[in-house]
């Protein structure tokens, strides 16, 4: 109950100030495609110089929480996911603002991420040793088989075909491959010299989902569709909280997944949202209306990815090693003031540690205050004229894959890749399982690779990756989830209507 | 020592002056890039924050440095680009590391050697360190090597990549050592491979020197060795590698430092070369500096020209077996 | 399922399978075998569901897909040109803000519903341009200093 204590520190003018300067900034930068929550918040670290070790943190706390939620703006609102976090929320959330439910999204999106994003700071606030210990088990061979586990469960995120769906990862797991490898440094599949650098995920995943997007509206052509939404509805904020709470069964699920997810170093706070959609999906009564804009999907994605924020950061703080890029940039905030995160850490510097984590504490709610307040404003954004949006969100992929590295071949390779996607769509593939095998990817490789160096230098690959409880747990969580898509694509093919028109763009 | 840059700083002043007459007198007259070839909040791209923090003041350039990060593949793909893409005209800098960029060139597959670049000056020496879990049965390098002359092979360590400072300190050890290793490459840089470490994935480490003190402060590491000809001050009870009888100069020691690309004109070379130093040693950036535990050592940008001609030497050699 | 569209999915599972023997068969070509062990492993799974989906595709029980009309492919044509021309052409030869005021101009007009014989629809397709180039700028030029490619009067 420490934390209670120093929970005033937060409080004084200067401190709430920055406080809401971080949260309102954060959800605005979060909001733009392309800067993810690592990014804005390196670009806050030279501010952090000219403040005290505690206003900095308090500064990089607000701004880490809400950029991770402001992801889910434009995940909802635009289709495109403002980090790798948020793509399980585009695959509900985009829809339901299509229906003319952006505002209800919203909500539920702030909602959800408050309570999920709470209860990973308390985890974080009370917890803290266990899940250390926990951190710490995951090793090479658990990594690899928790990728692979990432990579079944793209066969039936979305409606369509496993076979595509799977067929779609793939895709995705071979252009990860695409550049230099990143332990032997060789070059591999360069066609063009624009690939050289290989393909990045944050540029990729703007183009897979901006692009389709773009060219939808082109397809259409002048001609009104007559599929335009006259108005958003309004949507009382006691309403959304109702809901929250009778999805209750999504939200939890989603808050522990995220938050046990989210503790693994290197690969957690990537996969959090889209495990915790897919459990949540597969306990669901009512799976058939998973991605038609269903809140259950949007609520237990944005739960689980709040509430990875705060048990990301155990490894940093207890064992002073950043478990995720934006970790990382956090440590160079505590290192700049000379503080150096570990075991001892709420010992010797009680205030600043216990001062940051209030101020993530604190932040959460004000963002969720922040979020319900510019909703129902923001959710106008569908009432945009198509031509319009079209300009406009092809404006925003350049200027957002352009400025993560300040490289023009990332933006060739943005409309690439989203040209090839939008015509892929059209024949039943999917952006999702695409991005989630690029992100997937160099995780199973690098640790398959460095397992099977280990392996080869003590025992056998074969024991080093079968054997040991941890393992085996993932790899029958592995053939669970690929015998489930198994028998849901022969149900599949005995109930048509359920299969779909692969993802019917409007 | 104070007096000597002082004295250098007058000498350079002087030589400054002559650029005045071929049109680069205003330079810069526009913020500056700084390209990392490492990602936001590894240790190079944190200490390229810190140290280039002052460039904006009147002293110093009068324009902010802008940091941008490249990564990828151990720092190719950022050092690649900056060979072939980025503009020669002064406003582009770039940071190095020695010895990776080097050992990568002689390793090929590569657009960009010692050649490609052109040095200004050097901020940063971070020695690789040996480490082991704080409850490893190793107390010292010897056993260590006691252990892998007994298991040829089987001693796993991690380290932050192939080609990179770690890995150089690695061949030194079983080339001064003569037994075996199983060098384990870790792709996500130092911190991952700290991490398998602490969490007995592996049996020991190489690691840099800041990050090794900052996990022993924190209780979660013994540090075994300095790979470097003299301890360091931030670790003096740790012995160099030599101390205990292994032959291992100091071909790992990470420096870290600013360089231009090829064909950048004379003049603005002179002017960075006079100004960056300086800066460098700036009062704040020293503190900041050394309160996040990493150590300082600026280099003027004669002295990093030799330096690299003396890594590529040795690297070579070292690397020939290979 | 019309025959254009059948034609089509035939067309696209064709060439994914093209491509997915052709990342195999480069994959188990190319040295040093270490470090294509991974593409090689993704590379048969790659292949032989993109042979699977081809195989489908021709027997026609591919469900998934109707493809694209005319219609839509000459809806997208002058669009797409626009972005190629954008971001392969103008963002460097132009600069970065130049050239995304053309494109945007370019693409909002051509698709815009409004009339493209008034004046006012044309003012407020001007307005609307450049506020948003004005957002832009002050988002990531001034906010984020992202140093992008320099405009051509520069």
């Amino acid at each position: 109950m420490e934390f209670i204590g120093y929970l005033g520190d937060v409080f004084t003018p200067f401190n709430f100030g920055l406080l809401m300067i971080g949260t309102f900034g954060g959800l605005i930068l979060g909001a733009t495609p392309g800067l993810s929550p690592t990014m804005t918040v390196a670009l806050l670290i030279p501010f952090t110089f000219r403040l005290e070790a505690t206003e900095g943190l308090i500064l990089l706390g607000a701004a880490y929480t809400s950029t991770v939620a402001g992801g889910a703006v434009s995940a909802i609102l635009l289709n495109i996911p403002g980090a790798p976090a948020n793509i399980a929320t585009t695959l509900d959330g985009y829809k339901m603002a299509k229906n003319g439910h952006g505002a209800r999204a919203l909500q539920l999106s702030f909602l959800s991420s408050a309570a999920g994003g709470v209860f990973g700071v308390l985890l974080l606030i009370f917890l803290t040793p266990i899940l250390a210990r926990w951190a710490l088990a995951f090793g090479p061979s658990h990594i690899f088989w928790l990728a692979i586990l990432g990579i079944t469960v793209i066969g039936t995120l979305e409606a369509g075909s496993v076979v595509k769906g799977l067929l779609s990862g793939c895709i995705g797991l071979w252009l990860s491959t695409i550049g230099f490898d990143d332990i032997m440094g060789e070059q591999r599949f360069i066609f063009h010299s624009s690939l050289s650098g290989g393909i990045n995920v944050i540029p990729a995943l703007i183009g897979l989902f901006a692009i389709p997007q773009v060219i939808s509206i082109f397809a259409k052509g002048r001609a009104d569709s007559g599929t335009e939404i006259l108005s958003v509805e309004r949507h009382p904020i006691s309403e959304a909280v109702r809901e929250v709470a009778r999805r209750y069964r999504a939200l939890s699920l989603g808050a522990v997944v995220g938050s046990i997810v989210g503790l693994i170093p290197g690969i957690g706070g990537q996969i959090a949202g889209i495990v915790a959609y897919d459990q949540s999906k597969k306990i669901s009564r009512e799976k058939e209306k998973y991605g038609t804009g269903h809140s259950e999907g949007l609520i237990a994605a944005e739960s689980a990815n709040n509430a990875m924020v705060g048990p990301s950061l155990v490894p940093l703080l207890t064992l002073s090693i950043p478990g995720s890029p934006t970790a990382a940039v956090l440590l160079g905030g505590l290192l700049i003031h000379g503080i150096f995160p570990g075991s001892d850490l709420f010992e010797n510097h009680p205030a600043v540690a216990w001062t940051f984590i209030n101020s993530m504490l604190v932040g959460q709610i004000l963002m969720c205050i922040f979020g319900l307040y510019i909703a129902a404003l923001a959710a106008r954004v569908v009432l945009a004229p198509p031509s319009f949006m079209a300009a406009a969100v092809l404006g925003l992929a350049v200027f957002g894959s352009y400025s993560v590295y300040n490289s023009m071949d990332d933006v060739y390779v943005m409309l690439m890749l989203g040209t090839a996607m939008y015509f892929l769509e059209k024949f039943g593939f999917s952006a999702a399982p695409l991005v989630l095998g690029l992100i997937l990817g160099p995780i199973a490789e690098a640790n398959f690779i460095q397992g099977s160096l280990i392996a080869n230098a003590t025992s056998s690959v074969v024991e080093y990756f079968l054997t040991g409880a941890l393992n085996l747990c993932l790899i029958s969580m592995v053939a669970v989830s690929l015998l489930y898509s198994v028998w849901s694509e022969i149900a599949n093919g005995r109930n048509p209507v359920a299969s779909g028109n692969g993802r019917a763009r409007p | 020592m104070k007096k000597l840059l002082a004295a250098a700083a007058i000498a350079l002043t002087s030589l400054a002056g002559a650029a005045v007459a071929d049109g680069h007198e205003n330079y810069p007259e526009r913020p500056i890039l700084l390209m990392i070839s490492y990602g936001a909040g590894g240790a190079t791209d944190f200490q390229a924050r810190i140290v280039t923090m002052t460039a904006g003041n009147e002293d110093a350039l009068g324009m902010p440095i802008a940091i941008i990060n490249k990564p990828g593949a151990g720092g190719r793909k950022g050092w690649n680009w900056f060979a072939t893409e980025a503009d020669n005209d002064g406003y582009t800098l770039g940071a190095y590391n020695i010895p990776h960029f080097i050992a990568q060139s002689i390793e090929g597959g590569v657009d960009y050697s010692a050649d490609s670049f052109e040095p200004i000056a050097n901020w940063g020496a971070d020695p690789a360190v040996f480490v082991v879990a704080a409850d490893s049965a190793f107390n010292s390098m010897n056993d260590v090597i006691a252990y892998a002359t007994e298991n040829p092979g089987k001693l796993t360590f991690s380290g932050a990549g192939l080609f990179v400072g770690h890995h150089i300190a690695a061949l030194q050890l079983e080339n001064a050592a003569g037994v075996k290793l199983a060098y384990i490459p870790s792709n996500k840089g130092g911190a991952a491979a700290m991490k398998s470490v602490i969490a007995g994935e592996v049996l020991g480490g190489v690691n840099n020197l800041s990050d090794a003190y900052r996990a022993r402060e924190a209780g979660n590491v013994k540090i075994l060795g300095v790979f470097d000809n003299e301890r360091n001050d931030f670790l003096p009870d740790v012995p160099t590698m030599k101390e205990q009888g292994y032959d291992i100069d100091n071909s790992s020691v990470n420096f870290r430092g600013v360089m231009v690309p090829k064909g950048t004109p004379q003049p603005i070379i002179d002017k960075l070369a006079e100004i960056v130093p300086a800066m460098f040693e700036n009062k704040r950036v020293l503190g900041k500096m050394n309160a996040g535990g990493s150590p300082m050592h600026i280099m003027t940008r004669d002295e990093v020209l030799e330096m690299w001609k003396a890594r590529e030497a040795t690297l070579e050699k070292l690397l020939a077996g290979l | 399922m019309t025959r254009f569209s059948h034609f089509q999915n035939i067309v696209a599972g064709v060439a994914i399978a093209m491509v997915g023997l052709s990342v195999c068969v480069i994959s188990f070509v190319q040295e040093p075998a270490e470090a294509y062990l991974f593409p090689r492993l993704i590379s048969v799974v790659f292949a032989a569901l993109s042979v699977w989906t081809a195989a489908k595709a021709f027997s026609g029980h591919s469900n998934s897909s109707n493809g694209l009309s005319e219609k839509e492919l000459a809806n997208i044509a002058p669009g797409l040109v626009a972005a190629l021309i954008y971001i392969f052409l103008a963002a460097e030869t132009l600069g970065f803000y130049t050239a995304s005021t053309i494109a945007f101009f370019a693409v909002y007009s051509i698709y815009d519903t409004a009339s493209h014989r008034e004046l006012r629809s044309w003012g407020k397709r001007i307005v609307l341009t450049a506020l948003f180039i004005a957002v832009m700028y002050g988002l990531f030029a001034k906010v984020l200093t992202v140093f992008t490619p320099r405009e051509f009067f520069q």
